[in-house]
């Protein structure tokens, strides 16, 4: 929904003519990806965490695989980070 | 119009995405054709050169022991590769592309490595001309695309080897009603095209976000022009360095064990 309205942000603001209001909207995308990816990643490590205390000799595997899913998130969150950064450069140049 | 002002301002003092792009340092003819010689390209022959002469010169070890931290070194990363990444995904079929993996990660890996090491600073304390040798060459998002359709290539050429053309195309998609068979094979095949892409960019941003973030904190200096921030920018330039050499290893790991991944699932189909 925010991601909504910043879009619709950027794209009014880049049509007018004002390039502050589009870099407005693409630092709010920005913001709201590291939320996302902020908040998936700190599950993935509080239950990778609790999931040790209960069973501490599965302790490699279980950290291995957190290590994993954290790669993959951020992986996506680049991706989309990348998306905005773009706009940025596009909207200056 | 005042925050296009204080961009342009940095940015007339340092702008941070300089120590990562890609210059061309000279250029050669072939034929009737003109190659330009960018200082990535030349990052990515070191790092060749690097392992083509240092790998097999610790592999040659007359007992059948390696001999040496080196080759201690190198033969226990490739023994964890072989069967903690390698083995669960590939099975019995891991000795076949087992170079594959063990190519992937230790070029990455010094790749990302040879970023670190600031040579266009040791070249200018040195002779004292300013130039842009030597860069993060993960930092160019061709290479790492490269890297990435070698991977795309591997997946399918490997599961077409392995299980001939029509049991790789049959086998493609799990197993669902015959009515959503169309929409499994496009989801499939998009998908296909997407892991490898996404391998290009997790590693391209990485890397790039890393020394980004280091050169910014340099950078202040330039801006800022006191004592203060000098101790200030150091400290957490420290930081991020040890920051970036984690994330050099890391990245190396999840590419090479992506990779690992997706062939495996090409070459043992999943059910």
């Amino acid at each position: 929904m925010i991601e909504l309205t910043s879009g619709i942000l950027a794209e009014a603001a880049g049509a007018a003519g004002r390039p502050e209001l589009a870099l407005f909207g693409a630092m709010i995308g920005c913001g709201v990806i590291i939320i996302g990816a902020a908040f998936g990643i700190g599950m993935i490590g509080s239950k990778a965490v609790e999931s040790i205390a209960r069973q501490p000799e599965a302790g490699g595997r279980i950290s291995m695989t957190m290590i994993i899913a954290g790669a993959l998130i951020e992986g996506v969150t680049f991706f989309a980070l990348l998306v905005c950064f773009l706009a940025v450069f596009w909207l200056r140049g | 119009m005042s925050i296009i002002r204080l961009y342009s301002a940095v940015l007339a003092e340092f702008n941070p995405l300089e120590p990562v792009v890609s210059v061309q340092l000279f250029r050669f003819s072939v034929g009737g054709w003109q190659i330009p010689v960018s200082n990535h390209m030349f990052m990515v022959t070191v790092a060749a050169v690097l392992l083509l002469i240092i790998i097999p010169l610790t592999g040659k070890s007359k007992k059948m022991v390696a001999a040496g931290y080196l080759a201690n070194l190198i033969e226990s990363i490739c023994v964890y590769l072989r069967e903690e990444v390698a083995k669960p995904v590939m099975g019995r079929h891991s000795d076949r592309y087992i170079g594959f993996v063990w190519t992937v990660f230790f070029f990455v890996l010094t790749l990302n490595l040879l970023g670190m090491v600031p040579t266009e600073k040791i070249i200018m304390l040195l002779t004292g001309r300013e130039n842009h040798f030597g860069g993060p060459a993960t930092a160019n998002i061709w290479i790492t695309g490269a890297m990435a359709a070698v991977t795309f290539f591997m997946m399918h050429i490997t599961g077409i080897k392995e299980q001939g053309l029509w049991h790789y195309i049959v086998n493609f998609a799990p197993p669902v009603p015959w009515w959503m068979i169309p929409l499994i094979y496009f989801l499939e095949i998009i998908g296909s095209l997407v892991k490898p892409f996404v391998l290009a960019i997790r590693l391209f941003a990485n890397i790039i976000a890393g020394h980004m973030i280091l050169a910014t904190f340099i950078g202040l200096i330039f801006i800022l022009k006191n004592y203060g921030a000098v101790a200030l920018s150091m400290t957490f330039a420290v930081g991020q360095s040890f920051l970036e050499l984690f994330v050099a290893f890391l990245q190396a790991f999840i590419f090479t064990f992506l990779s690992a991944l997706y062939i495996g699932s090409s070459i043992q189909p999943e059910h």
